[in-house]
């Protein structure tokens, strides 16, 4: 299968003792959203570095489209849009003359590269401002320029590196809905970030990184069946009796049963959702007067900080 | 399209970029102004001297178009050239760094050499814009003063050896840029080079009475500009004089050599060094 982007065995050390990446192999499939995860100082920019050849590896190799990344040409970036980290504005110059240049460097014609810019300031909302310099923009709006010019030559594969850094929320509202554009578009995108919770929601997978190691990879949907409750937590109107509690651990699927208060039952139970409705229908049945029937849910930033403190467990 | 033809197509690209941002910061329309006005300013502060005795004074007035030149290039192109050297070549590869534009510019289809090259050339075309001024000012001050024949042949030889230094300069100071990340440190190590290692070198081989053996120092071709005029004075027939010849060719070489050791070194620290 051919990859958008692969990595195998990358390695980065500055000098002796420090090692950003650590035997770092991953792949990305054509047009997925893959988010890369980790807290800061994983290595997460290292590798969105490497990728686009702004640094060198130690070791190992790394490949966009199938082409080795480290080869000295860098036609390879041609199809490659990046943003990393908070990059600097040219300050003197406006959007319009910034993309203008960086559309003559993809090789866009004249014609087609007036009519882009139009399109993608009007897409990250900047159309008002596209003859403005650029030094009285704030940090939203110069990172949404900055990722006009990542997308202006409609690139195969895109390298978001904390794409919503410093933004406010609806600026990471508009930046989500951009990557949903670009994902329907056809781009692969690889998405740095430190929360679980910013990408989740435009994600098709997640690579864990952590200490210059890959410590987990999963699609989305593993995570969120990982995450589906295995235990309810209903509220009753009137105080649950020891004979109600009998009951109810008498029901097919209910394993355990925690009483938190009086009126309220933490149920665990196995097996998914199905059991849960059984489960509800069982205590209609019973006629007891429910109040609530709440799934106790485990958060996807508690999932991705189980993962890291279970990493750092095991090291210990 | 082959490797070469690309490399020079984003290199014009950079070039074109890089001189385009130099006019929109205004910078050069200053230092432009500077190189009008300074030349004309010396006319008046250093007026051509006229002896009382009457062979100075015919001497002084055979002479006295080339003795305006040199009173008003001495300072001011000194001046220009290091002053418009430090504004566009000292921050020519540091700010990618410092400012973090680098992380815009990089990544992108063109070979880093080629940016770099237009980034070089865009200095030394600013430099050279105001070099020229200077002496298209002083040319028109030396014709307005003394007649269009009055013109010095050797202003030509001095232009030359002004546009061969300011390349020497503009490659010292884009060499420091490559290896420091902050405009101002690269500015500052180049000056110190410039004003005070090369010319503390030479100052040391003449103690030690190697003047033959310091031709390879920059510092000792630096006032060819102005001795390419003054080894150009005329006599009066049968009147013994002296003048000290000016080594021409070898400054002009020892000045390309280190305008291209300087860039070829510059460019290659500056393609190795990672965007951290």
């Amino acid at each position: 299968m051919e990859y958008a982007i692969q990595t195998k065995n990358l390695v980065k050390r500055y000098g002796r003792r420090f090692t950003a990446l650590d035997d770092i192999s991953l792949n990305v499939r054509k047009g997925n959203v893959v988010g890369y995860l980790g807290p800061n100082g994983a290595g997460k920019t290292t590798t969105i570095k490497i990728l686009t050849k702004l640094i060198k590896p130690t070791a190992g190799h790394a490949y966009i489209n199938g082409i080795d990344i480290t080869r000295p040409s860098p036609e390879v970036l041609g199809k490659v849009g990046s943003l990393i980290e908070i990059p600097g504005m040219y300050e003197f110059l406006t959007p319009v003359e910034m993309l203008t240049y960086f559309g003559r460097v993809y090789r866009i014609d004249k014609q087609s590269l007036d009519q882009r810019i139009k399109e993608i300031l009007s897409l990250v909302k900047l159309s008002d401002w596209a003859n403005k310099k650029t030094s009285k923009f704030s940090t939203g709006m110069q990172r949404r320029l900055a990722i006009a010019k990542a997308v202006l030559h409609k690139p195969d594969v895109l390298l978001l590196d904390e794409p919503v850094l410093g933004l406010d929320p609806s600026g990471i509202k508009d930046v989500r809905e951009l990557i949903r554009q670009f994902k329907n578009e056809g781009m692969t995108v690889f998405l740095s970030s430190h929360l679980l919770g910013e990408v989740a929601e435009v994600c098709d997978s997640v690579i864990f990184i952590d200490k210059g190691k890959i410590i987990d990879s999963k699609t989305m949907k593993d995570i969120t069946n990982r995450l589906a409750s295995k235990a309810i937590r209903v509220e009753f109107s009137s105080p649950v009796s020891d004979d109600d509690v009998a009951r109810i651990r008498s029901v097919k699927s209910v394993s355990n049963i925690d009483i938190l208060d009086n009126n309220t039952l933490l149920i665990h139970f196995e097996g998914g959702l199905p059991a849960s409705h059984q489960i509800l229908r069982d205590l209609a049945g019973m006629n007891l007067e429910i109040l609530s029937y709440d799934h106790d849910r485990m958060g996807v930033e508690d999932y991705y900080l189980s993962l890291f403190e279970n990493e750092s467990g095991a090291k210990q | 399209m082959t490797a070469l033809s690309n490399d020079l197509y984003f290199t014009f690209l950079s070039l074109r970029f890089e001189f385009g941002n130099h006019l929109k910061r205004k910078r050069i329309l200053v230092v432009v102004a500077f190189a009008i006005i300074i030349p004309v300013l010396l006319m008046y502060v250093f007026p051509v001297h006229i002896p009382d005795d009457d062979i100075g004074k015919l001497i002084a007035e055979m002479n006295a178009p080339i003795q305006r030149a040199i009173n008003s290039l001495d300072f001011s192109c000194f001046l220009m050239i290091y002053l418009t050297a430090l504004l566009f070549a000292s921050g020519s590869i540091s700010d990618e760094f410092e400012k973090k534009t680098g992380l815009l510019l990089y990544p992108t289809p063109q070979r880093r050499v080629s940016i770099f090259a237009g980034k070089y050339l865009a200095a030394l075309a600013a430099v050279l814009l105001v070099v020229s001024m200077i002496y298209i000012v002083v040319t028109a001050q030396v014709i307005g003063l003394y007649g269009m024949g009055s013109i010095p042949v050797a202003l030509g030889k001095s232009y030359l050896a002004a546009a061969f230094y300011s390349c020497s300069v503009v490659s010292i100071i884009y060499f420091f840029s490559s290896i420091f990340k902050k405009a101002l440190v690269s500015a500052f190590t180049g000056l110190f080079l410039l004003f005070l290692v090369l010319p503390g070198l030479q100052i040391l081989m003449d103690t030690l009475e190697l003047d033959k053996e310091n031709w390879f120092l920059l510092s000792s071709h630096v006032n060819l500009i102005t001795a390419v005029l003054n080894e150009s004075r005329v006599y009066p027939e049968g009147l013994f004089h002296s003048t000290v010849q000016a080594s021409f060719g070898t400054g002009l070489a020892v000045m390309i050599a280190y305008a291209i050791i300087f860039f070829v070194a510059g460019t290659w620290i500056a393609n190795r060094k990672d965007m951290i």
